[in-house]
């Protein structure tokens, strides 16, 4: 009797918090919206400009400077879908470490999340223009900032996946007196590998994303065309530029779908 | 020679909870011991003791004269690879081949990276492939292993065992998981297997009727402690009763407690 009365408690309790929640959810935007000076009136003059720029200004796109933009596209594909392959290869053997299930000791466990977590936490246009200023301009700086978001993605990615694997047929290997890498290439990889391959893709396609914000800052490829154009009050290759990312964005979603398809 | 005595063996784990309190036995070659105890009893905690897949709290295991809960990693690898373990689950890998896992049991005598690298040598696949065929399975030898019934998964766990070469199998409810047609199969073939190769087996099983029909001497465990250790006929109806039904008042006082608390809250809702 004494536990059924606690429950109905509890149960009272949340209901009262989410109220309260709500409440303070509602407080919160009214305060926002004053902070920004936020206004419905403010945001239908922004579209009327947005809509002139994007209609008159930048109409049509300049089919004629296709040519020069394939170099730069192509570029924009290789720093992503090598930022991937290294990434990829990186973060597998860090996220061993990371994962509680094949971590080898819990301080690893600690140390390799807290080290994914910076990668991945300080935005990649920040790792841009850190590079930036140490490299100089170009694909490579571009590349470097791509893996080393990409591995402080797929790290904490590929432990969650790894925490999910069945234990048991590592239990089944560990009493055979397998090695510890033994365990993990012979019980571990096989059951790890789809979702591997799932992480790779996505990431891929999340590189080929942010490789434009990336090249706007000085990482080469089609967002430095872009930022360029920008400057220089090419709006008709600008708009070209932003076409191709938007077609290679799609194409890659395309594709990745195929290929999680034969897999999964 | 003794090939496995166990002495004052206990377990505590982590949480609190005392899974063994005390157990001594001993394994002589060749024989073949049927562990029965009920849901809890601390049976696989003791079967995972044996190979240190647990860590016992106290006691000895002695195996072949060697106490195994304080060696080194290496000697455990070697200690390990000396007893096959078979699991209710039958823990075989499913996205490798069923010829791969039963491979597997060649890992703990390769060297760390050749056995990484999936590197098996001839004579090893040779002798998979035999063992495969002894369990009647020589024709799934290249089938995923998930692609196998539970009987036949259970019968690549045994041969996985085997290829270890092992002096005692451990045998964790293998037949739990099975229908009665496939675990008289897997009953035998494990029976027969050890019995030719002159294997030691220790099986938990939680039926006493089959318990009663392949053990050489069974073992009855009952909250963590040794309650009998005899030949089957010596396993009375009324042993087999203090074993198993002890009742447990506090379980009936908490079902009648849920039931007050799952009303209450059909109340608080409608
Ligand atoms: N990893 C664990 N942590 C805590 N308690 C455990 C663990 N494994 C088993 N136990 C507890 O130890 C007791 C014995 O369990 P087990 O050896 O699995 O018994 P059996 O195999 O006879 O059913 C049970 O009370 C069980 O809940
Ligand atoms: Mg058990």
């Amino acid at each position: 009797m004494m536990k059924a009365e606690q429950l109905l408690r509890e149960r009272r309790g949340k209901r009262n918090q989410l109220i309260v929640f709500l409440a303070f959810l509602a407080a919160l935007t009214v305060w926002s919206a004053i902070g920004t000076n936020f206004t419905p009136g403010a945001l239908w003059g922004g579209i009327g400009d947005g809509a002139g720029f994007l209609f008159v200004d930048l109409m049509p796109p300049d089919t004629a400077e296709l040519p020069g933009l394939i170099g730069p596209a192509l570029d924009t594909i290789y720093m992503s879908f090598v930022a991937m392959v290294i990434g990829a290869l990186v973060a597998s053997v860090l996220s061993i470490f990371a994962a509680a299930t094949t971590s080898p000791h819990p301080v690893f466990q600690v140390g390799m999340r807290a080290f994914s977590a910076m990668l991945r936490n300080v935005p990649v246009i920040i790792w841009t223009i850190l590079l930036v200023a140490s490299f100089g301009l170009g694909k490579l700086v571009g590349t470097l900032s791509l893996i080393i978001v990409s591995i402080g993605m797929l790290v904490r990615c590929f432990a969650e996946s790894l925490e999910e694997i069945d234990l048991g047929q590592v239990e089944a290997l560990r009493s055979v007196g397998a090695s510890y890498w033994q365990v993990i290439t012979q019980a571990v990889l096989p059951q790890f590998l789809p979702s591997l391959i799932g992480w790779a893709l996505f990431n891929l396609e999340v590189n080929v994303r942010a490789s434009t914000i990336v090249g706007m800052v000085g990482g080469g490829g089609l967002g430095f065309t872009i930022q360029s154009g920008l400057k220089l009050f090419q709006y008709k290759e600008v708009s070209m530029a932003v076409l191709l990312v938007l077609a290679i964005v799609l194409a890659t979603e395309f594709l990745t779908n195929r290929i999680r398809e034969r897999i999964i | 020679m003794t090939l496995l005595r166990v002495e004052d063996l206990k377990k505590v784990y982590a949480d609190g909870t005392a899974a063994l309190n005390g157990i001594d036995l001993t394994v002589e070659a060749g024989e073949f011991i049927v562990v029965i105890g009920p849901s809890g009893a601390g049976k696989s905690t003791l079967l995972r003791c044996l190979n240190r897949m647990v860590q016992p709290t106290s006691g000895k295991v002695l195996f072949q004269g060697t106490d195994t809960t304080g060696v080194s990693k290496r000697k455990l690898r070697e200690i390990r690879r000396s007893m096959g373990m078979i699991f209710q689950g039958f823990n075989l890998v499913e996205r490798l081949s069923v010829l791969a896992n039963v491979l597997h049991g060649r890992l703990g005598y390769m060297s760390a990276w050749r056995g990484a690298l999936g590197l098996f040598a001839k004579p090893d696949v040779e002798e998979a492939t035999r063992l495969l065929q002894r369990v009647g399975l020589g024709e799934q030898l290249h089938k995923r292993a998930d692609e196998l019934s539970g009987g036949q998964q259970q019968r690549v766990g045994i041969a996985r065992a085997l290829a270890q070469k092992p002096q005692l199998i451990l045998a964790d409810e293998p037949i739990a998981s099975l229908d009665p047609a496939s675990s008289e199969i897997v009953m035998n073939s494990l029976y027969t297997f050890c019995k030719e190769d002159g294997i030691a087996c220790l099986c938990n099983l939680h039926q006493v009727d089959v318990a009663k029909k392949y053990a050489t001497r069974i073992i009855g465990i009952y909250k963590g402690t040794k309650v009998f250790d005899g030949t089957p006929e010596q396993l009375t109806d009324e042993m087999i009763d203090y074993i198993y039904n002890q009742h447990n008042d506090k379980a009936s006082d908490q079902s009648e407690a849920d039931g007050r608390l799952a009303r209450a809250l059909k109340k608080e809702t409608a």
